[in-house]
């Protein structure tokens, strides 16, 4: 594995509202441990320059609405209350290690650059409370939304889980082991938090551009990885609009077909699991049907989450499908990362999890756009790759077809190689 | 010669069978006399439930040729969608019949919601036209199953048999729809074994009396989306059984009437209608596939993927055509249910009163035209079924 670009990172190009990532990795064991506490006095500072950045925002909008542009000293404020919240999440949420500063100033590990005032169009501004909903919806998969519940008690206030908040409880454990954080769940934070701030750029009329959840325009480019699973969505952003319509029906019959090729293929992996133990390798003949199985399903979610075009085919076959699942041929495994699989991977099952739910998101966001359109969104398009990408990942590591440790981060991916990528930490 | 000898066996053997399922117990020439339905029926009922029925023979019988226009069309052009496809010679063909029974549901779904809104301004239907639209296209899924299923079946054979592919298909769909049939008990939803003693100890003298003890009774729960009454007999062997709407046990019907409708479910059992029906079709399954070979020819064959646009077209004109024939079938197996239920139950006077209440609260057209009749009608008219019951009471005073 190796991630090909600095750790400091500032890429041009990237929208007016920007990610400036320039965190090394280390983390202090004890303010890891008591980060929740630690955040206290931030958040609490958040709330009371919130009822200010409410006042401001309100003013704002009708100011922008009326001239076209956002007055210089209400953007000033609300761009600096906007970096100064995603210090606070990227605090919060492990994506940095040093306290952040209270007055939102720059140079912090986990910031936020936006581009001065610009002209707007009236339109978006009058109804932007309504065009913001559908990256309110990503933005719960993805970071993480206040939400209520109707219980027998009533409404309860609760709160969804986003790949953001997962990761950084998964990450916190990293912290306090390694004292360091691991790359793939650091990326994963910034992504939300990054998405965060470009949702709360885009609410407070500071710009018009809209929400980007697309990986590399939150974080940059993207470590190049070649795991032993890896997936590569397809080029083709056409899609045929009837397909699209009908996309859930059409994919009943392979997701039964799927279902029942399931069941073959758990007890091709009880034995699977049993050989690699006995020999530290994965047998040809049970590697190539939990392969081409482990393929079958790629091809079926691309389909079903508007990743592919075709309709895919019913064998798995390698190479037939516009977005492709790469899998490395057998290769020495840890025998006791094998023999502790499923223990292992519960982790990692808990974030293909929010990976689950954010690619269902980006797939019913992306089904009204292609259906008007007839094009897939290229931004939903990656977001949804990635959390496709994950899940294989961990499918593969619990079918034993390899021991690298599923890569949480968003990746670019290289053809899949023999020999496993050097996991960062156990949880990639 | 060899030919021509097995095809008369066949033609022979077919003739057999469609003679053994067409006999029933109904006495052979009963003459059953055409009443006047003002003698039973309101003439404020007859005028609702005349215009009530109109607009939903009109909508279906609209219902019915647009799938044909839409697949003419699709038979026409279907085949550009084939880069749709990466999924093979089979599975392209199994993505253009997904399709075309996508475009028929699609050209379906304007009079499909005509005639909720027409039940609904009636009062004969609760359910809402989001709930009713989401449902058929999740129901859609299902449907496709099968599709795939039996086209994969079908462009198999043709890929290994070419020109006498339907030989082979013929019985193994049959086949198939013997697995709907048996399985179809399972799909229906809230139910619930009959509760009320009574009924049960009722449910049981009537399936003594019928032959066919054990045949488990349930009450679907349907009050909340329809105010119609109804009950059906579902499943083969081991999977059959009665299913009442609870419609029908909302206090509205008395025991005698409900005892009524229960016999002549266990009727369609005794008589196994549902497995005569499933034989129906398997005897129709031969010919029609065959014609569905012959039709495909041009385009390669069914083997092929392009040809199945076409074939979709040809087997749904097929469907349309048999259509009268096969609402025949149905109608002389229900004339024979209810024949069952008089001998079983000895309850005319409760009989007739089912038929009468049928009309007000199904708003079903007593006598309705002919066309409509031949196309739609699954049971005899109640004007019809009221008549047999008179034959029948006649029958036994003298």
């Amino acid at each position: 594995m190796a991630a090909d670009i600095p750790v400091n990172t500032q890429l041009p190009g990237r929208g007016p509202v920007r990610l400036v990532l320039s965190d090394d990795l280390e983390r202090k064991r004890l303010t890891v441990g008591f980060r929740w506490l630690l955040v206290i006095p931030h958040f609490f500072w958040l709330g009371i320059w919130g009822i200010g950045a409410f006042v401001a925002a309100l003013a704002n909008w009708l100011a922008t609405l009326v001239t076209g542009r956002p007055p210089v000293a209400l953007h000033r404020f609300l761009a600096l209350y906007v970096k100064y919240a995603t210090q606070v999440y990227g605090y919060f949420l492990l994506g940095a290690g040093p306290y952040p500063p209270f007055d939102g100033r720059p140079g912090y590990p986990v910031d936020v650059e936006i581009d001065a005032p610009a002209v707007q169009s009236r339109l978006t501004v009058a109804f932007r409370i309504v065009l913001v909903l559908p990256a309110l919806l990503l933005a719960g998969a993805l970071f993480g939304l206040p939400s209520t519940n109707s219980g027998s008690s009533g409404q309860l206030f609760s709160f969804s889980l986003g790949v953001a908040h997962v990761a950084a409880f998964l990450g916190w454990f990293v912290c306090v082991v390694r004292a360091r954080m691991s790359r793939g769940l650091r990326d994963c934070v910034v992504w939300g938090v990054g998405f965060g701030a470009q949702l709360w750029a885009y609410l407070l009329v500071l710009t018009s551009a809209y929400p980007d959840p697309d990986p590399a325009v939150v974080l940059g480019e993207l470590p190049r990885r070649s795991d032993p699973v890896g997936f590569e969505a397809g080029e083709n952003l056409r899609r045929a609009r009837l397909t699209v319509l009908f996309r859930l029906p059409l994919a009943v019959p392979h997701l039964v077909w799927l279902a029942l090729w399931s069941v073959v293929a758990l007890f091709a992996a009880v034995a699977n699991w049993v050989a690699t133990l006995a020999q530290g390798r994965s047998p040809a003949p049970l590697h190539r049907f939990l392969s081409a199985y482990l393929r079958y399903q790629a091809h079926v979610y691309a389909f079903l989450l508007l990743i592919g075009n075709r309709f895919p085919g019913f064998a798995g076959g390698a190479g037939s499908y516009d977005a492709e699942a790469s899998i490395a041929p057998p290769h020495t495994q840890n025998r006791w990362s094998v023999a502790f699989r499923l223990l292992l991977v519960l982790p990692a099952w808990f974030l293909a999890s929010t990976f689950g739910s954010l690619a269902w998101m980006c797939a019913f966001l992306a089904w009204f756009a292609a259906l008007v359109t007839g094009r897939m969104p290229r931004r939903l398009l990656n977001a949804s790759a990635q959390a496709l990408r994950y899940t294989l990942q961990v499918s593969g590591y619990v079918l034993v077809l390899s021991d690298a440790y599923p890569y949480s981060g968003p990746s670019r991916q290289a053809a899949a190689t023999s020999a496993p990528a050097a996991a960062e930490s156990a949880f990639g | 010669m060899l030919a021509v000898l097995a095809a008369l066996l066949a033609v022979c053997a077919w003739a057999w069978c469609a003679h053994e399922q067409w006999s029933t117990i109904v006495p052979a020439g009963l003459q059953i006399p055409h009443v006047d339905v003002h003698r039973f029926f309101s003439a404020s009922l007859l005028r609702r439930s005349t215009s009530y029925e109109r607009f939903l023979d009109v909508d279906g019988l609209l219902e019915m040729l647009a799938p044909v226009a839409v697949l003419a069309v699709y038979a026409c052009r279907g085949q550009r969608l084939m880069r749709e496809s990466a999924a093979g010679r089979i599975g392209t063909g199994i993505l253009l019949a997904l399709l075309g029974f996508a475009l028929v549901w699609l050209s379906e779904v304007p009079f499909d919601l005509a005639a909720l809104w027409w039940e609904r301004r009636h009062h004969v239907v609760h359910e809402g036209y989001i709930a009713g639209l989401f449902g058929s296209f999740l129901g859609l899924g299902v449907s496709f199953v099968w599709i795939a299923l039996a086209v994969a079946l079908a462009m198999a054979l043709a890929g290994k048999m070419r020109r006498w592919w339907w030989v082979v298909a013929a019985p193994l769909f049959a086949a198939l729809a013997l697995l709907s049939a048996f399985l179809s008990p399972y799909l229906i939803t809230k139910t619930h074994p009959l509760r009320d003693p009574a009924l049960v100890a009722e449910a049981r003298t009537l399936e003594a009396r019928e032959g066919v003890s054990g045949t488990p009774v349930l009450v679907q729960n349907l009050g909340r989306r329809t105010t119609t009454v109804n009950a059906e007999t579902a499943g083969i062997g081991p999977s059959q059984r009665v299913v009442l709407w609870s419609t029908l046990l909302d206090g509205g019907f008395s025991r005698a009437e409900i005892g009524v409708v229960m016999s002549h479910e266990f009727g369609h059992v005794a008589r196994a209608h549902v497995l005569k029906q499933v034989g129906w079709l398997a005897l129709f399954l031969i010919p029609g596939m065959a014609l569905v070979a012959l039709a495909t020819r041009r385009r390669g064959g069914l083997g092929r993927p392009e040809a199945v646009p076409v074939a979709l077209f040809v087997f749904v004109v097929l469907e349309l055509v048999t259509l009268p024939f096969f609402t025949l079938v149905s109608r002389r197996y229900e004339t024979e249910a209810d024949w069952s239920s008089l001998q079983a139950t000895h309850e005319p006077a409760a009989t007739r009163q089912v038929f009468q209440r049928l009309a007000s609260t199904d708003l079903s057209d007593p006598d309705p035209p002919t066309w409509a009749y031949l196309l739609y009608a699954q049971t005899p008219t109640l004007a019809q079924r009221i008549a047999m019951t008179e034959v029948w009471e006649e029958r036994g005073s003298r």
